[in-house]
């Protein structure tokens, strides 16, 4: 398992810095660049000169790119100071190290993401479950009903409404803002609590339709009317026989969630205006600020990565097969 | 979407990066919430209210005056009904760009500027608008001698920075030099260049590459303070707009001690009434009270709340809900350059307890369609157009009345000079267009002629005025072929000289209230380069002569030639064909007292503000 | 010699003797196109001790029968009718905590592809030492000992180390001896083999049936054979029970059916089935036409579709009246019995040879 782990990080971290790559040379190769943006309407070429050199783009591309690639390892020196490891350069747009503004919004799509799967996995699984155990009940009948209406919503759409709800005519709630957990646990929690339970409502509804048709699946499973067949209460052959094998796809699934959720919340970050990472990247995105939304890019796939690996690790643990092959 | 708001993206002289980016998250934003049909007209109302807006924007477009030591000193007048505590919260969509005075050009930043730093002069308005120089941290709006080439400054007693020091002619020396520096390249360029002269005009800062920091300074015969309290300027000509040039942010006192090069852009000094408490950029900034700042120096300023906590990544159209709706802290709320988000104009003015929260009032930007003048040849071509263009439909794309008026002429309302009646087109008789003339005119045209390359912003914007001159230049006969820009790299793209368009939608919007930062970048055949804002690429000798006679002239004098050259334009050269003038529209919350437009900001005036309870 | 006794609509009763007793057995499934008669009346007995086949080609009805017997249907969408009596119990009407306690421990089943039937997220070992437990309330400890005991007897070497492995360490033959194992942990007086070959190559097939015999003379259990395969039945069963379209249509002891078929369709199985003695050349003579649809059987005999020997039959007999089975020895066919072994001995015998 420990060379399993450790092979699968080389392999990160090779992808990594081949997804670093190629995200730098084909923001290089887009039409226009942020020097030339931030130019302006009474742009010079002396101005525009002025602002290339010291946003560092009058150096070679090939340096410009160990720079950065080194800078993450290293550490680097800016103007404003030294840049510590890992440092994903500086944004061009705020002048702010790119880490240390990716720490700071992190918190908020931490949450939100954290907040999101403890809610979609504790009711979206769980009604699943239930949905699947009471196959035909009126609780499945209502589950099912129920998930297929909100997996059909999207967060734009419901997240407004909730909002007009609770906050623009009822002023039951504040605007939804991050509050560090250290500083007060209970507006850190009152703060996202919109945002996360929409999110999670959109995620839940799907999360109880996988989880009921994969226990349904698994139910049919040859091996757990074996189980039936010695015997086993049907509880018993449910959750030892069945559920074992319906969390394969789960988290699978899951691990795909919450990897790209912690790399950026997009949708649900706008329409909250909520200042977390997906809003970091479209705003690095539209800025063409080529350090930012390396950064942010580069932290997603760091995600992804590792979720990929802790997914895998998962199906070891779940899946015998998996463990022993 | 929002398109007024929009409008000032692309209009904006002083507008780079964050105000077109926030353009694009806008569009996103809006987007991602499926909001259809934008509404096309804003109310019948629109008549009475353009007026309305016209008369006030009369006043806005008074000459500035210069105001002297008695009228420069503090405190300023109260607001009425002011009271002092609470703190408002602002709402912005994109970040701020910057903070170090010396990068501050565009808007936002510039409102912040005007609480938290002080400069040689500033912008003093009255209760009827009308806009004048003060002396700020000087005793008055400087005093010019040799025909205007030389200013002196005189430097008020008691003005202290926010650690508590005294604000000297060093620091203001300071402040001017360092414009000089390499990290400095995103504020106004005009004092250094002015200081530069011709001698140094192909790169200002070869007069002082160091930019003070490495022990050497300007000359005397340049920059001289003979003493603690004196700062004198020498120019090569006549700078008769130099307390005006200086009022701008970009201009505020940097104290030569407390600078930090780079770093100071996140963590400046204060001299205002406001200091910084904290800083994240993009997300939030605090100010506070900063307690070195006394009001008796201050003619303009005011410290009623406690404080200001902005809030960055609000999008125009939340900004716009939250303060319809009124709710909790949102009742203490103010938009920073936001306006009211198009879609819900209605919701504004149809509710009267929201429309009393609303300031309004015309920004400095003249939208025009600019012509290609090295590919569009004809006059006869242009002249067609500019009676052809439907500023009707156009203004209904920007939200209607409250997003745009007619514009006839290349002068906004802003402007001293402006004539509302001058209307050589008869655009203001018939805002559809003149179809009858025009098509008249392009019957007469060889057919070659008749084909025209537009190029247009891919922002939703960009696409409703795409159609509204499409259609307009259709209907009189034209064939127009429309080219798709990126919206991010729009004036980057039109603003090349040997850009394959014939035409393009541009705006500007004067940097003080004087026809030359106006005529001068956007007209001077002296500035037909890449990148520059003169995108029609004018080459007519004779408008190089009016500038360059005006810009000598005192302020009385160059009025009058800033009209003929205004006039020779429009009628004899036609580079481009007016079509609307862009509108302010903010909206605060139930709580915040003493809102009101400011003319020379153009938004809310952030420095009268309090909370009311 | 099992008591093989049938009427269509009045059932025999309950011979003493017998241990199971499956009397005019009704299951419907309700799907989406309509209701599936999966089992339409079907009765047999088994003997304890004693082998009985049941053959029929898939969807004839014989799995659905067996896992009814164990109460694994869907109680959502099957009904069962008629009754099923194990040593004096009715299974039909019993309560599923009643079923539990005999699945596994009274009676037990062993599935057809040991692969999917066994779960691969556990431990051979604890798949077989989980049902002990809970019939016999042993320890893990004894569970554990009296699995390697049973892993042990159906030929798994190094039972105690192969305890911990799970089932896809198990080559396909050990799977299949560690399901039997299984199926034997609680000593079942009745066991079901579903097709417990089919999934296995020949040469390990011979053995399973081997293990199963031998089992079967050392336990005493009853046991109901499911297969397809003729070839198989002949060497396990004591009788035999040929279904089609989910009705016997054919019982009578394996020596008397396979000898001297009655039904048109069980000749037809008996001539679609290779012979080693058979020459290479000689094709195989397969059964025209498929199986009839549940959903709307044929009216009449079932297989009249299909029956070669229909015209035979005076009339509209054939797709008019459903023949019935008679008691003991007996075959579902409108055929007199002269024309059954005229036709046999002309027909079908010469085929066989």
């Amino acid at each position: 398992m420990l060379q399993f782990i450790f092979r699968r990080s080389v392999g990160a971290v090779v992808t990594l810095f081949l997804l670093g790559a190629v995200t730098f040379f084909l923001f290089v190769a887009a039409p226009s660049d942020y020097a030339s943006l931030a130019c302006g309407k009474d742009c010079s070429p002396q101005r525009l000169h002025d602002i290339r050199e010291a946003l560092g783009l009058d150096q070679p591309l090939a340096q410009q790119f160990w720079n950065f690639m080194s800078g993450i390892v290293m550490g680097r020196d800016f103007p404003t100071g030294h840049c510590n490891a890992p440092c994903l350069g500086v944004s061009f747009y705020s002048g702010d190290p790119v880490w240390s503004t990716i720490m700071d919004r992190f918190p908020t799509t931490l949450t939100l993401t954290l907040g999101g799967a403890v809610v979609f996995l504790v009711v979206g699984v769980g009604a699943g479950m239930l949905a699947a155990y009471k196959r035909g009940s009126m609780v499945d009948k209502v589950a099912t009903g129920a998930s297929m209406v909100l997996s059909s919503f999207q967060i734009y759409f419901l997240g407004p409404i909730v909002l007009i709800i609770f906050v623009y005519s009822t002023g039951w709630m504040d605007n939804p803002q991050y509050h560090p957990i250290t500083d007060d646990p209970i507006k850190w929690f009152t703060g996202l609590l919109l945002p996360t339970l929409v999110m999670a409502t959109i995620f839940t509804a799907q999360y109880t339709r996988m989880a009921r048709s994969s226990m349904i699946e698994q139910m049919a499973e040859e091996h757990v009317r074996t189980a039936r067949a010695k015997g086993m209460s049907s509880k018993y052959v449910f959750f030892r026989y069945a559920w074992r094998g319906a969390l394969i796809p789960i988290v699978t699934v899951l691990g795909i969630d919450i990897s790209s959720m912690l790399g950026g919340a997009v949708v649900t970050e706008i329409t909250f205006s909520l200042q977390g990472i997906g809003r970091l990247a479209v705003d690095g995105a539209s800025h063409k600020d080529l350090p930012l939304t390396m950064g942010v890019m580069l932290f997603g796939a760091f995600f992804i990565l590792i979720f990929n690996i802790l997914t895998d690790i998962a199906y070891a643990y779940i899946d015998p097969r998996v463990r022993l092959s | 979407m929002d398109n007024n708001r929009q409008v000032g993206a692309y209009a904006n002289m002083k507008s780079f990066t964050s105000r077109r980016a926030r353009a694009i998250v806008v569009a996103i934003a809006a987007g991602s919430l499926a909001l259809t049909g934008c509404s096309e007209n804003k109310g019948s109302k629109s008549g009475t209210d353009s007026k309305k807006d016209q008369k006030e924007a009369s006043v806005q477009s008074k000459p500035v005056t210069y105001v002297d030591a008695a009228g420069s000193t503090g405190p300023a007048a109260e607001v009425p009904g002011a009271k002092s505590g609470g703190t408002v919260q602002v709402y912005q969509e994109a970040g701020l760009s910057h903070l170090d005075p010396g990068q501050i050009y565009v808007s936002d930043a510039g409102q912040v500027a005007n609480l938290l730093f002080r400069r040689l002069t500033q912008f003093q308005e009255d209760d009827k608008g009308n806009v004048s120089v003060a002396g700020d941290l000087a005793t008055d709006s400087g005093k010019s001698s040799d025909g205007g080439k030389t200013w002196t400054f005189t430097l008020k007693d008691g003005v202290k920075d926010a650690n508590g020091n005294a604000i000297t002619s060093a620091d203001v020396r300071h402040t001017v030099e360092r414009q000089f520096a390499k990290f400095i390249f995103d504020g106004p360029p005009y004092l250094q260049t002015w200081l530069a002269g011709n001698k140094y005009a192909s790169d200002y800062r070869k007069l002082l590459p160091g930019g003070g920091f490495d022990g050497k300074h300007l000359p005397a015969s340049v920059l001289d303070t003979p003493d603690a309290k004196t700062v004198i300027f020498h120019f090569d000509t006549a700078r008769p707009d130099l307390p005006q040039t200086l009022a701008m942010a970009g201009y505020a006192v940097v104290p030569a001690k407390t600078d930090t090069k780079e770093s100071y852009d996140k963590a400046p000094v204060a001299t205002g009434p406001y200091k910084i408490a904290s800083y994240k950029a993009g997300k939030s900034l605090v100010l506070t009270k900063n307690t070195n700042w006394d009001p008796k120096t201050d003619s303009v300023r005011h410290q009623y709340p406690d404080g200001f906590n902005f809030t960055f990544g609000i999008t125009e159209t939340t900004q716009t809900k939250r303060l319809i709706a009124d709710q909790g802290d949102d009742k203490n709320a103010i938009q920073l350059t936001g306006g009211v988000e198009s879609t819900q104009i209605q919701d504004v003015i149809g509710n009267p307890a929201v429309n009393k929260r609303t300031v309004k009032g015309y920004q400095p930007y003249v939208m025009q369609l600019s012509f290609n003048l090295d590919r569009v040849k004809d006059i006869k071509v242009r002249q067609a157009i500019t009676y052809a263009v439907n500023s009707k439909s156009l203004i209904a794309g920007e939200g209607g009345a409250y997003g745009g008026d007619v514009a006839p002429n290349y002068f906004a309302p802003t402007l001293p000079g402006y004539e509302a009646s001058y209307d050589p087109y008869g655009r203001l008789k018939a805002p559809q267009g003149n179809i009858a003339k025009a098509t008249e005119m392009v019957k007469a045209l060889p057919a070659a002629e008749k084909k025209l390359v537009f190029a247009y912003s891919n922002s939703e914007a960009g696409q409703k005025r795409k159609v509204a001159i499409e259609d307009a230049l259709t209907k009189v006969g034209f064939e127009v072929v429309s080219k798709e820009v990126d919206s991010a790299s729009y004036y980057e793209q039109i603003g090349k000289l040997a850009n394959p368009y014939d035409m393009y939608i541009t705006g500007w919007g004067q940097d003080w209230p004087s026809p030359g930062t106006v005529i001068t970048p956007v007209y001077d055949p002296a500035q037909v380069t890449d990148g520059s804002p003169n995108y029609a690429h004018v080459k007519d000798p004779k408008v190089k002569e009016l500038i360059q006679t005006a810009l000598t002239q005192d302020p009385v004098e160059a009025a009058k030639t800033w009209k003929e050259a205004e006039h020779y334009l429009l009628e004899k050269v036609v580079p481009a064909a007016p079509l609307w003038y862009t509108k302010q529209f903010q909206l605060s919350g139930s709580n915040i007292g003493g809102a009101r437009y400011g003319s020379v900001s153009s938004l809310l005036d952030i420095n009268r503000i309090y909370v009311k309870s | 010699m099992t008591t093989l006794t049938k009427t269509e609509d009045a059932p025999a009763p309950t011979g003493p003797e017998s241990f199971l007793s499956v009397r005019d057995l009704k299951v419907q499934f309700s799907t989406e196109d309509g209701i599936v008669k999966a089992v339409d009346g079907l009765s047999f007995d088994v003997e304890r001790g004693k082998t009985l086949g049941i053959v029929g080609e898939s969807g004839s009805g014989k799995s659905v029968t067996n896992l009814t017997i164990l109460g694994l249907h869907s109680p959502r969408s099957t009904t069962v009718e008629g009754e099923i009596v194990l040593d004096g119990k009715e299974l039909v009407t019993a309560s599923e905590r009643e079923l539990e306690r005999l699945r596994g421990n009274k009676m037990a089943m062993i599935f057809q592809d040991p692969l999917t039937a066994l779960s691969p997220f556990y431990t051979v070992g604890r798949q077989l030492s989980e049902p002990y437990m809970k019939h016999t309330g042993a320890s893990k400890k004894e569970a554990r000992d009296r699995a390697v005991q049973m892993l042990e007897k159906v030929g798994i070497p190094q039972p105690k180390m192969r305890f911990d492995d799970y089932p896809h360490q198990f080559s396909g033959g050990m799977r299949q001896r560690a399901m039997i194992a299984m199926a034997l942990m609680c000593d079942p007086d009745l066991l079901i083999a579903d097709e417990p070959t089919t999934a296995l190559d020949v040469t390990v097939q011979a053995q399973i049936l081997d293990l199963l015999k031998d089992l079967q003379q050392e336990f005493g259990s009853a046991i109901i054979f499911i297969t397809h395969d003729l070839g198989v039945i002949s060497t396990m069963a004591d009788d035999l029970l040929v279904m089609y379209a989910g009705r016997a249509i054919e019982r009578g002891s394996v020596r008397e059916v396979m000898r001297e078929p009655r039904h048109p369709y069980t000749w037809g199985l008996l001539s679609s089935m290779p012979r080693l003695d058979s020459d290479v050349d000689e094709a195989l003579t397969p059964i025209p036409g498929s199986p009839p649809s549940l959903l709307n059987p044929p009216t009449g005999c079932p297989f009249h579709p299909r029956c070669a020997f229909r015209d035979e039959v005076p009339g509209t007999l054939c797709t008019d009246t459903r023949p019935s089975l008679g008691d003991g020895r007996a075959a579902a066919c409108h055929l007199t019995a002269e024309q059954k072994q005229t036709i046999f001995i002309d027909k079908i015998q010469p085929r066989l040879r």
